[in-house]
């Protein structure tokens, strides 16, 4: 395989080709490989739910009114760590319009922690997320804690009675650096964890002596780093929905990622009642990026509507966001790699300090990803990966897109550039090298790559960035020339791997199920159970059903977000929705499928195998003209006069313990001015193994997303928090910057297609992983086009003059 | 506080609405007119999700006060379409994957709509500009662009007959 791509680099002949690439302004990538073959799957087809979103008619968990409904808003603390001597609430509740106040006094005395997917976690795997909040606090352990929340009227009255509340605090000295929190004499921000230590978790793979192989090295390398907050930033503020029906039930409207396991959390860890006692809708969701793994108002409304009685609608406005309950973790790391002179790796070590701020919420799971995705991309005798996990008083930390990997990659992805260095490789070169490929251990040991397009994608990524002519070598040691002589402006390029699960099987429940029933004029309804917030799921895994059962797209209607009607499913994360659901919604389609072949063989006079569908129509595949419609077929089932009538239906599964790993290359070409410290991105390469692009238009769309919010976690975004106060002071769109329209640079997608046997159609996963490349590859362009390496993100102009004033030039240095 | 009864140009219908001086005008769209088409994101004008269009400016709802919009003509996204048939706008964002989560949606095709109608056929510069106000956290802005020019693309050719774009 590698000899036939170094002869032929851009063709694969695994795939019979890969996509055509597109450019920021060029019409969409279409695939080639599927001309002809299929009528629905790699189509750039419309998507289901975007219409509904254009004319404003999409209904999303602000625009819900119920008859009789109460406005909810939380009081929240200034203090970053402060005891609560009293609360008086007369005043707010003698307010006129004041249904309920609520305190710490008022909420059930179970602890919860917000992860939802925590209920999903193997037994065997980890211990799970610590427990370790209430509702309402009853001590204050960052600036925006939850203290008391009212239900009134209208928001104006709410609002007015959150003034009213009268809290009396101590404040208790606090820290806001995991380093500090961890020594002696510290604050104790939750009595159960000594020392502040919320966990410690050891990489499952760990093998090898470590301390042995990196002295048996002949180079070693060593790279600390450290990534920003990154807020999700999700446009819609978070807000729940909660109704107490008259049969004593609980409906819950929300934007949860996962609303099954939110039932079984909301359930059994706050409420201590039965699943079958909640139902959960899921509202059309503006956005989640990981935010929505976790609870985030939903339970203050569960409370206030029991309470009150009355429906209740609780929202946060966007500076309470910010200063919220979730952002990406910070991660202080260390990476140490050993290589022998001829550029393999011996050994790689990694070291993660996490902070998880006041509550631990996701911080055991991301850290287990970091370690498994970062050092699960690499061939490495000696593996060794240690997260120790710290609380402090800052906000909670929660999954942010990547859940792990782009903190790891910005630091492993360096080190590798590093130890290219010291050998004199290319770092491509080195890459391929050591590189994982098909048929060796995935991210998670115990499965075996089925495939693996990483090669192809590092191939075409180069050739599209144009590696061998701007890449400027190491100098003299490779015989290139280092980076052009002074100048004020300097242009680098830089380049990064990256390996993500498509779904979690191996290391979490991975359970999806899906209903097909066949309505009496051939279209089907689907009821399935993902999180649509926008990556285009309900359009895929409609295609996937169309295709299945050889039905036209718009056969297809999508019934999803209510828990009353869906099966289990485990929700929207970890890439999986298209492989995993879509793996489900393919069971029933097929046997859906051979229902209606069986019945059509009884009808055609012939035998089941000797028949196809497509458009809607079954036909004999040796006289096509012989046709009976899938409608006459399914109106059959239904009105069927004498006893064998039964509405066409079927249940379909996927469960796995493997999680179909999808690969990912990523080069940025940049131009630095020394004199301001501003990168400035040229362009961005993105080459995606992507399996098969169920719908390319889809699968574009969301890399360059990810891009978008790389291309902000590398140079611009993070949550600045006052050293002193605990404060939030980005807590706007103005003070936290996004990338706007006039700020985003060229992308160019690349999706290569490797159908992997296990996936619907040879699909694999996507969502998580645009963003994870983007910084990596941009830190490796600055020390292509500088020689100055930055070791915390994000990469601003202040710490890149910094950089450039401290660096002792490198004697392969010209620049001046 | 002094309530009046104040009456808005709304969608091209007369509409009116018990306003308050403190009364924002994206409060009045969404709970008196049941316009929920238009965004609350920020507040502080700094997204454009709760952009309308007042007497054809691209506005932001959420920083102006309802009194002001008295008498003026107001466009929401609600308004856009004619019938079922969707506005070409709305109907190149479909089509170019331009939406992903939605909640931009309405704010970025408005802002669309004012640079269409001033400029039908604006450069990639010009558009970015047009757009730099409104946020989108999900699409990375490439298919918006796209989006937009197919849609100045469709309305020339219905405008002149002709096809405008090979």
């Amino acid at each position: 395989m590698r000899d036939a791509l170094d002869k032929n680099p851009g063709f694969d002949p695994r795939s019979g080709g890969t996509s055509a690439p597109s450019t920021t302004g060029a019409p969409p990538a279409t695939s080639r490989t599927i001309e002809g073959e299929f009528s629905c799957v790699g189509k750039p087809l419309p998507r289901p739910d975007v219409a509904a979103k254009a004319t404003g008619a999409a209904v999303y968990g602000a625009d819900l009114v119920l008859p009789g409904m109460l406005t909810g808003r939380i009081l929240t603390s200034p203090y970053a760590h402060a005891k609560i001597l009293s609360i008086d609430t007369s005043k707010a509740k003698a307010l006129a319009g004041v249904a309920a106040v609520i305190t710490h006094e008022d909420v059930p005395k179970l602890r919860f922690t917000r992860s939802v997917m925590a209920e999903g976690l193997p037994p065997f795997a980890y211990e799970g997320e610590n427990q370790d909040q209430f509702i309402l606090s009853d001590k204050a352990r960052y600036v925006g804690d939850w203290i008391a929340a009212v239900a009134a009227v209208d928001t104006y009255t709410a609002e007015k009675a959150l003034d009213l509340i009268e809290v009396e605090y101590e404040q208790l000295p606090a820290v806001f650096d995991p380093e500090e929190a961890l020594k002696p004499g510290s604050p104790i921000i939750h009595e159960g964890w000594p020392g502040n230590v919320a966990g410690v978790i050891d990489h499952p793979f760990s093998r090898g002596d470590l301390d042995k192989a990196l002295a048996d090295s002949d180079y070693v390398v060593e790279f600390r780093g450290r990534n920003s907050r990154q807020k999700q930033a999700h446009l819609e503020p978070d807000v729940a929905v909660a109704r107490w029906e008259p049969d004593g039930r609980l409906t819950v409207w929300s934007p949860n990622q996962n609303a099954h396991l939110a039932k079984k959390t909301m359930a059994q860890r706050i409420l201590g009642i039965n699943e079958g006692d909640i139902r959960w809708i899921t509202t059309t969701v503006g956005g989640g990026f990981g935010a929505r793994l976790s609870f985030g108002v939903e339970p203050v409304a569960v409370l206030l509507a029991k309470i009150t009685g009355k429906p209740v609608k609780v929202f946060v406005t966007r500076e309470e966001d910010f200063s919220g309950w979730s952002s990406r973790t910070e991660q202080r790391q260390t990476i140490r790699m050993g290589v022998t002179k001829g550029g393999t790796i011996t050994a790689i070590e990694q070291r993660i300090l996490s902070d998880a701020g006041a509550y631990f919420s996701h911080s055991g799971t991301i850290s287990a990803v970091n370690m498994q995705a970062t050092l699960g991309v690499m061939r490495s005798p000696v593996v060794s990966g240690k997260a120790t996990i710290v609380y402090t008083n800052n906000p909670t930390s929660s999954g942010m897109r990547g859940y792990g990997n782009p903190e790891g990659s910005f630091v492993l992805q360096q080190a590798i550039d590093m130890a290219a260095e010291k050998c004199g490789m290319d770092p491509l070169e080195f890459r391929l090298k050591n590189a994982k490929g098909t048929g060796e251990p995935s991210m998670w040991e115990p499965v075996t790559l089925t495939s693996c397009a990483l090669e192809t994608c590092i191939r075409l990524g180069a050739e599209r960035i144009g590696w061998k002519e701007k890449w400027h070598g190491w100098g003299a040691s490779t015989g290139a020339a280092g980076p052009s002589p002074g100048g004020r402006y300097r242009r680098g390029v830089g380049m990064s791997i990256m390996t993500h699960a498509s779904g979690a099987g191996g290391f979490l429940l991975e359970h999806s199920s899906a209903i097909i029933k066949l309505d009496e004029d051939g279209s089907v309804q689907l009821a399935v159970s993902p999180c649509e917030m926008g990556q285009g799921i309900l359009g895929a895994l409609s295609q996937i059903a169309a295709e299945g059962m050889g039905l036209r797209y718009e056969d297809v209607h999508v019934i999803t977000g209510d828990t009353d009607v869906t099966l289990f499913d485990i929700g929207s994360h970890a890439s999986r929705s298209t492989y995993a659901i879509g793996n489900a919604v393919l069971d029933a389609a097929r046997q859906v499928r051979a229902t209606v072949l069986e019945r059509a063989a009884g009808i055609l006079e012939t035998s089941p195998r000797a028949l196809d569908i497509r458009g809607g129509s079954v036909f004999v595949k040796a006289d096509p003209t012989q046709t009976v419609a899938v409608a006459e077929i399914a109106r059959g089932a239904i009105y069927d006069y004498g006893l064998e009538g039964r509405h066409i239906t079927a249940t379909g599964k996927h469960q796995a313990l493997t999680h179909c790993p999808n690969f990912q290359a990523g080069f940025s070409e940049i131009e630095v001015d020394t004199e301001t410290g501003v990168i400035k991105v040229l362009k961005y390469v993105v080459a995606h193994d992507i399996g098969r692009a169920i719908n390319p238009l889809t699968v574009e769309s969301c890399l360059q997303g990810g891009a978008y919010q790389g291309l902000g976690y590398a140079l611009t975004e993070d949550l600045i928090i006052d050293e002193h106060t605990g404060k939030v002071l980005t807590d706007s769109f103005a003070t936290y910057k996004m990338l706007s329209a006039l700020d985003m640079p060229e992308v160019e997608v690349i999706l290569v297609e490797e159908p992997d046997p296990s996936g619907p159609y040879g699909a694999k996963g996507v969502g998580e992983t645009g963003i994870t490349n983007v910084a990596p590859s941009i830190a490796n362009a600055l020390y292509d086009a500088c020689r100055i390496r930055i070791h915390s993100l994000p990469m601003t102009p202040e710490k890149v003059l910094a950089a450039l004033a401290a660096a002792p030039q490198s004697p392969d240095y010209n620049g001046g | 506080m002094t309530k009046q009864i104040a009456a808005f140009t709304v969608n091209g219908a007369e509409r009116e609405a018990i306003i308050e001086p403190h009364m924002l005008l994206i409060d009045v769209l969404r709970d008196q007119f049941a316009l929920t088409g238009t965004k609350y994101a920020c507040g502080t004008g700094d997204c454009g999700a709760c952009t309308v269009l007042l007497d054809g400016k691209p506005s932001l709802s959420c920083l102006i006060l309802a009194v002001t919009a008295i008498g003026k003509s107001i466009l929401t996204i609600e308004g856009l379409a004619e019938g079922p048939e969707l506005h070409p706008l709305q109907q190149s964002f479909v089509d170019e994957g331009a939406i992903q989560c939605g909640f931009c949606t309405p704010g970025m095709i408005l802002s669309a709509k004012s640079l269409l109608d001033e400029n039908p056929d604006p450069s990639l510069d010009e558009i970015r500009h047009a757009l730099a106000g409104n946020l989108c956290r999900c699409t990375g802005y490439v298919a918006i662009f796209n989006a937009v020019q197919a849609a100045a693309a469709a309305m020339k050719t219905d405008s002149t007959g002709t096809e405008a774009r090979p």
